[in-house]
């Protein structure tokens, strides 16, 4: 295992000076809160991640999940993780007091879930969807629900789910099956079959608590007649003892990667007497359950950056050791060999990772700085960061997601056969990352989300706002000579992405609407390097800053490691704007108006 | 059971320590600072005797302002009070000043015991348990890998070569501690005791406020005269130049007894 999975001076860096979130400590509803609270709070993270997680890491995969006499059994620690995680608060860091919250901005939640998530992304299964499904409940509960399970959620002894998946709906919500029941005394029947649930049922936990999409018998078709309901594995009477409710695990689905969390198929009602308990209204059960999957899905986000920077940092290091091969420029085999780090095609490797993590990083910081903002900010700007929020959840989702599927794979590529050897850590991050670009809506599905509603909606404004921030940028950048080629740079990257998407919407405004969104994906992709190009830019505004004031050698070397990242970022993968801008400037209908017997051989 | 914790801050082991330009001090700009880890197994410990017996924790540090995080982390964790002792004075000072300074200022809280690591992993030194018992005239029990009290005696458990030995002594005392992280397992503080360690009372005092002779306590009696990394290891030597096996082997009896004089 390598001594370092994330950087602790790029946190600071990214959440201090690149997205001063100390302005937030002056809004009222932060103002509990300082740089030392939340030094402390993500020094302690460190802390646990370090000494609590890690050690984990590669012995939580080794030893999967069993499902053994109906009961999925995972590995002890995962008790003593929740356990931790309750008692300190980290479930109910970002509540509000009221309900037992430390109202910890959004954005110093989110850089603890990153050390986490880095040290063992697995294990963070457990606690983000307990946290999700705690607020699903405190948003839309009622308060006998809000009183009989919060507590013992955030305190670690109760697992949360999202349960929406089906058999023949997975991507497709509107073709669930699932069924309630009304019974006129307080709860309804639940029968149906849920897949892929994650944690959804284990032996570390006391009770799990499903969120569940289901159908009210009678109501309309469609994804209006979804309800959302609280359904737990056991009842908890008024005397406090737990009553089993009719939730069956069926099976442990057997993982490519992410094995130290469960996914397990659920069946409900199979004796006809499982109850669940309506959650807000009927039928409105989507709109409830996009909280949790918004929230979820930039924690998805997060977790890609988060095991992408664990990678990056295992094959820094080998690099540094290795020795292997010498200089072109001195080939003479009588000197000693070099350390691989030396070799500029192993170079641009660690600057690709490095580029694609700690952009993704500053991206899902910004997102998270936002959602902090529309909470909290002037009234009058909330709409504006609401919508730049909506706008790039899908992007700080899939950005993340699948480009640090190619990181993680450089990474390993840098330690050779060693890379490809479950005696190196580089196998395992590059297994448990392939989940992210599936799970919480498939990267498609963000494409079509991006391009099909976020693009269009309250008629363009997000878009506009968002082409507002990144002008922003490029008005500070200005101020440094050295910065001011990469403003021309985002400047074009900003007008292909304007160009494809008026492109685009000439399709959806004609009414051609497979064809407007066929290459959503493509969009998406493009979407993303500019999202993360205009990071990449502020990034350097402020190492530019670090630099012009006084500053250590130490500091130095960290600022000027961030600009030439910046510039690699520009150079090698902003390029790819072009392409993807080609492509989608183009009218055809390449993979709509075709026969599937082309696939005929 | 009042309990005093003196608590010093160190450069987290994970830390680049470089040595300064003067050649006997580190450059500490951008170091990362923590509570020396001997010290967090005594503030773990002190939380020990606390739950068991009541009473209160203080957290006792001297150095300049930064050290109030260490003590806010240290509170966070569950300690009650804490007092910095922030005086210039002490910046050229010794071992035995800071240990005068400290003992100041646990007569001041008049403890029923002090608690402390063994050392810091800055400077390992070792002296400040020990002097600060001295000065108070306190027995001192060294180097414990557990401890329990009855409110009147504390007894320790030390390991020693092959075994082991439990010491047991009066209170007050002065109790410092060895062992690991493994061994004593100090919790974590947790998010409510963070934004709860932000009220609890932290003194910052000056040496005069303590009754303490600035020029005494600052004047140094053991000085650091020089600072040095460990000697890099040289690089291997690989035997080839294209010689066979007999030849190699002589070459190498040749470098062994030549070279490395090892026969």
């Amino acid at each position: 295992m390598a001594s370092k999975f994330a950087g602790r001076r790029n946190l600071d860096f990214l959440l201090y000076e690149v997205h001063d979130i100390e302005g937030l400590f002056s809004l009222s509803y932060f103002e509990d809160h300082s740089r030392q609270t939340c030094d402390l709070a993500i020094d302690t993270a460190m802390k646990l991640a370090r000494n609590l997680l890690y050690p984990y890491f590669k012995e939580m995969d080794e030893r999967e999940p069993v499902f053994e006499e109906g009961q999925v059994k995972v590995h002890p620690i995962v008790k003593t993780m929740m356990k931790q995680w309750g008692e300190g608060g980290w479930l109910s860091s970002s509540l509000p007091f009221e309900v037992g919250g430390q109202q910890l901005p959004v954005a110093v939640h989110m850089a603890c879930s990153h050390l986490f998530g880095a040290a063992n992304f697995p294990a963070t299964g457990y606690s983000g969807l307990t946290t999700g499904a705690a607020h699903l409940i405190l948003s839309h509960g009622t308060d006998e629900m809000k009183d009989m399970y919060i507590p013992k959620m955030l305190a670690g002894l109760w697992q949360g789910t999202m349960a929406m998946t089906e058999p023949q709906a997975g991507s497709s919500l509107s073709d669930l099956a699932s069924r309630a029941t009304p019974t006129g005394r307080g709860y309804y029947k639940i029968r149906g079959q849920k897949i892929f649930i994650s944690a959804g049922d284990h032996d570390g936990v006391e009770n799990v608590v499903h969120m569940m999409l289901a159908k009210i018998d009678g109501g309309p078709p469609g994804v209006k007649g979804i309800s959302l309901f609280l359904v737990p594995k056991k009842r908890p009477e008024a005397d406090g003892t737990l009553e089993p409710n009719d939730v069956t695990a069926t099976t442990v689905y057997h993982k490519l990667g992410y094995r130290g969390c469960p996914i397990t198929q659920l069946s409900f009602g199979d004796g006809d007497s499982c109850r669940g308990y309506l959650v807000g209204e009927p039928h409105r059960g989507l709109s409830y359950m996009f909280q949790m999957m918004n929230e979820a899905r930039l924690g998805v986000g997060m977790q890609a950056a988060s095991i992408a920077s664990a990678a990056y940092y295992a094959s820094l290091e080998y690099a540094a050791q290795r020795l292997q091969g010498r200089k072109l420029s001195s080939k003479d085999p009588s000197l000693p060999q070099v350390p691989i780090i030396e070799h500029p095609d192993i170079r641009r490797m660690l600057f690709f990772q490095r580029a694609i993590t700690e952009g993704s990083l500053s991206l899902l910081l910004q997102c998270a700085l936002y959602a902090d903002l529309a909470r909290a900010g002037d009234v009058r700007d909330r709409e504006r960061y609401e919508l730049l929020l909506d706008l790039l959840t899908p992007v700080a989702k899939s950005y993340p997601s699948e480009n640090g599927i190619l990181s993680v794979s450089q990474g390993l590529q840098i330690l050779g056969g060693y890379g490809y050897c479950r005696e190196f850590p580089l196998e395992q991050y590059y297994r448990d990352i392939r989940i992210h670009a599936i799970h919480e809506g498939t990267t498609g599905i963000q494409g079509m989300d991006l391009l099909g509603r976020k693009v269009m909606m309250k008629s363009g404004r997000a878009l506009e706002f968002f082409a507002g921030e990144v002008q922003k940028a490029i008005g500070e950048a200005e101020a440094f000579e050295e910065l001011k080629p990469y403003c021309t740079r985002l400047q074009e990257a900003l007008e292909k992405c304007r160009a494809a998407t008026m492109h685009r919407l000439t399709f959806a405004m004609k009414g051609q609407m497979e064809i407007f969104l066929a290459d959503a994906t493509l969009y998406l992709e493009l979407f993303g390097i500019l999202a993360v190009a205009w990071q990449w830019l502020l990034q350097a505004v402020a190492a530019s800053k670090g630099l012009r004031d006084d500053c250590s050698d130490r500091n130095k070397n960290f600022y000027k490691g961030k600009l030439h990242t910046m510039k690699y970022y520009f150079h090698y993968e902003v390029v790819k704007i072009q392409g993807l801008a080609a492509r989608l400037l183009e009218s055809d209908a390449l993979m709509v108006e075709m026969d599937n017997s082309l696939f005929d051989d | 059971m009042n309990v005093a914790v003196l608590l010093k801050q160190t450069p987290d082991t994970e830390s680049v320590i470089r040595i300064a330009s003067d050649g006997k001090s580190v450059v500490t700009d951008d170091l990362k600072w923590v509570v020396n880890p001997y010290d967090e197994f005594a503030v773990e410990a002190a939380l020990r005797l606390k739950e068991k017996h009541g009473g209160s924790v203080t957290v006792i540090s001297c150095g300049p302002q930064r050290v109030v995080e260490s003590i806010r982390t240290a509170l966070a964790m569950g300690a009650d009070t804490g007092v910095l002792i922030d005086d210039p004075a002490l910046e050229g000072s010794d071992s035995l000043g800071v240990a005068m300074a400290l003992a100041a200022a646990v007569k001041e809280i008049n403890p029923d015991v002090v608690l402390c690591g063994s050392r810091a992993v800055d400077y390992d030194m070792a002296q400040r348990g020990p002097m600060v018992a001295e000065l108070l005239g306190w027995p001192h029990l060294a180097m414990a890998v557990s401890m329990e009290s009855d409110g009147k005696t504390v007894t320790i458990d030390r390991p020693i070569e092959g075994g082991k030995v439990v010491l047991e002594s009066s209170l007050p005392a002065v109790v410092t501690f060895g062992g690991s992280h493994a061994v004593w397992n100090p919790r974590y503080a947790s998010l409510p005791g963070i934004m709860k360690a932000k009220k609890k009372p932290l003194a910052v005092k000056k040496l005069a406020d303590l009754g303490v002779d600035g020029s005494q306590a600052g004047t140094a009696r053991v000085t650091m005269t020089s600072l040095e990394m460990p000697v890099a290891r040289a690089a291997g030597k690989v035997i080839d130049g294209g010689l066979d096996t007999a030849g190699k082997a002589t070459e190498l009896v040749r470098a062994l007894h030549e070279e490395a004089k090892v026969i």
